[in-house]
């Protein structure tokens, strides 16, 4: 499914959560959308999901999703399972929900995952775990087989394990039924190896759309004596280093020119890819003045 | 149709076992008192006319509050949701004057059975239109407090205005403060006054909801 975003803003009275972004997504792959705290990644998905009636514009395959009943169909937000759910209801019932107003519902998944998730479904909601609404709320998510499924910081409940299996239930998932998933966290690096293209926002405002693939490459993790290390980058943008006894790796921010990687060579110093946590960190905070 | 069904088979239940259960609670309660003294009232009007009305509208808030979100977070749109609600009203009302008129005419034969009196009650169009009334208040109240926060007081004005209309026909609530007698002051027009005060809380439930913002509440 194809989302366009055009001109949003979104306002909380004086506070401009969302201020006049712009964005296309061609669909049907996973996207990561990263922002600090307050950034406006909830208010963006708010809008995307029609729970707000936009300034601006959003279109799901150009038509407008804000009380448009053949747009909405498509879209499931889950944020944990509040909003689908209600606290007093049974896990049973908001599975019952789900298979009554979604035509996309596929119920023998939503039991599926229930099970291997551990929710019971005699409990009511009010009385689960943090985790185990987390996990509700992905059930909500991933069983909707919503085209556009967004699932807002959903599984920051969870405990490590658990979180591990939803990134293979996702994957899995999306491998067999591929649509537009639109996914929030801040546990960037656990989710990285997942995400196809990747939108940072920051203060209401896009600051990046790319693919995730390519955003690795604006940077490179130089691993190596430390002594060598630091000559290397000395002039460079440094985003973070750690070291071990002599051995140092740090993240620089950039691409490396033909002479700097011989020169790399040469100082015995291994090249890769940096991680994704870092480059979000620098973007979105200002490092040394620059952005 | 599909979120009608919904509210019909689960409120329905819901609210015709809450009915069921408070006749038991009736006839035990008036058992229990006629063991003390003579039985001169109807316990069961008691509730169809003083706690029916207020079980209506939380009922109505509930619709709104809680079934209005999750709705929209279930791909339906505010529009869908309020038709099947309105349209839900006048079955849950009838459900509920169905109810009472059950009610009376079983506890009726338990007054004559134990030789007790009963005081009048009103007739059942009266019931349906204040169940229809109060349920409708119920939604318009929710929908102000969920958009407007405490901004929302400002419709209770007009809410309680719409629910005392609701009033002038149930035996012994005809008169106000200054208003006396309003039963006969609205002769045969008070069908059409409690008409209009349904139909001025559904718009008015309309007009807030229907723009409604659908918070993203974390658990």
């Amino acid at each position: 499914m194809r989302v366009d975003v055009q001109g949003l803003t979104v306002r909380y009275g004086d506070v401009t959560a969302v201020d006049d972004m712009s964005f296309s997504l061609q669909g049907n792959k996973i996207y990561g959308l990263l922002g600090r705290n307050g950034s406006g990644k909830t208010s963006l998905m708010s809008a995307l999901a029609g729970y707000r009636r936009p300034v601006g514009s959003v279109q799901l395959d150009g038509a407008p999703v804000f009380e448009n009943a053949a747009a909405l169909r498509q879209v499931c937000l889950v944020r944990h399972s509040a909003h689908a759910a209600d606290k007093g209801d049974k896990v049973s019932y908001v599975l019952e929900y789900g298979a009554a107003w979604r035509d996309t519902w596929d119920n023998g998944y939503a039991l599926e995952l229930v099970e291997l998730f551990k929710i019971p479904l005699g409990t009511k909601v009010g009385e689960l775990s943090l985790g185990q609404r987390s996990a509700l709320g992905v059930v909500i998510g991933l069983a909707s087989r919503s085209p556009l499924t967004m699932l807002d910081e959903s599984h920051l409940g969870m405990d490590t394990p658990t979180r591990y299996a939803f990134y293979d239930t996702l994957l899995h998932d999306f491998m067999e039924h591929p649509r537009t998933i639109i996914i929030s966290t801040h546990l960037i690096e656990e989710l990285s190896s997942l995400l196809e293209e990747v939108l940072i926002i920051d203060a209401g405002r896009l600051v990046l759309q790319e693919e995730a693939d390519v955003l690795r490459s604006r940077g490179t993790e130089v691993t190596g004596n430390a002594s060598d290390v630091d000559e290397f980058t000395a002039g460079l943008t440094v985003l973070s280093s750690r070291s071990l006894g002599r051995t140092k790796a740090a993240m620089v921010y950039g691409a490396l020119a033909d002479d700097q990687l011989v020169r790399a060579r040469q100082l015995g110093l291994e090249l890769g890819p940096i991680a994704l946590q870092d480059l979000f960190v620098h973007l979105t905070e200002p490092v040394g003045g620059k952005r | 149709m599909k979120i009608f069904r919904h509210l019909t088979t689960s409120l329905v239940t819901f609210c015709a076992l809450v009915a069921g259960g408070a006749f038991v609670f009736a006839v035990a309660v008036t058992f229990a008192v006629s063991l003390f003294r003579d039985v001169e009232i109807s316990a069961w009007n008691v509730a169809a006319s003083q706690i029916g009305p207020w079980f209506l509208l939380f009922i109505g808030v509930y619709a709104i509050h809680n079934m209005l979100p999750i709705a929209v977070a279930h791909g339906r749109t505010r529009r869908e949701f309020l038709v099947a609600a309105s349209v839900f009203s006048v079955v849950l009302a009838v459900l509920m004057t169905a109810v009472e008129w059950l009610g009376f005419l079983v506890e009726g034969g338990i007054y004559s059975l134990m030789d007790w009196r009963a005081d009048e009650h009103a007739a059942q169009p009266a019931y349906f239109l204040m169940y229809l009334v109060w349920f409708a208040v119920g939604m318009l109240c929710a929908a102000a407090f969920d958009r407007y926060g405490p901004g929302g007081v400002f419709v209770l004005p007009v809410a309680f205005a719409l629910v005392v209309v609701t009033r002038v026909q149930m035996p012994g609530a005809g008169n106000l403060p200054f208003v006396q007698d309003i039963p006969v002051l609205l002769g045969p027009g008070w069908t059409a006054a409690l008409a209009a005060s349904f139909a001025v809380a559904l718009a008015g439930t309309w007009a807030i909801a229907r723009d409604m913002p659908i918070r993203t509440r974390s658990v």
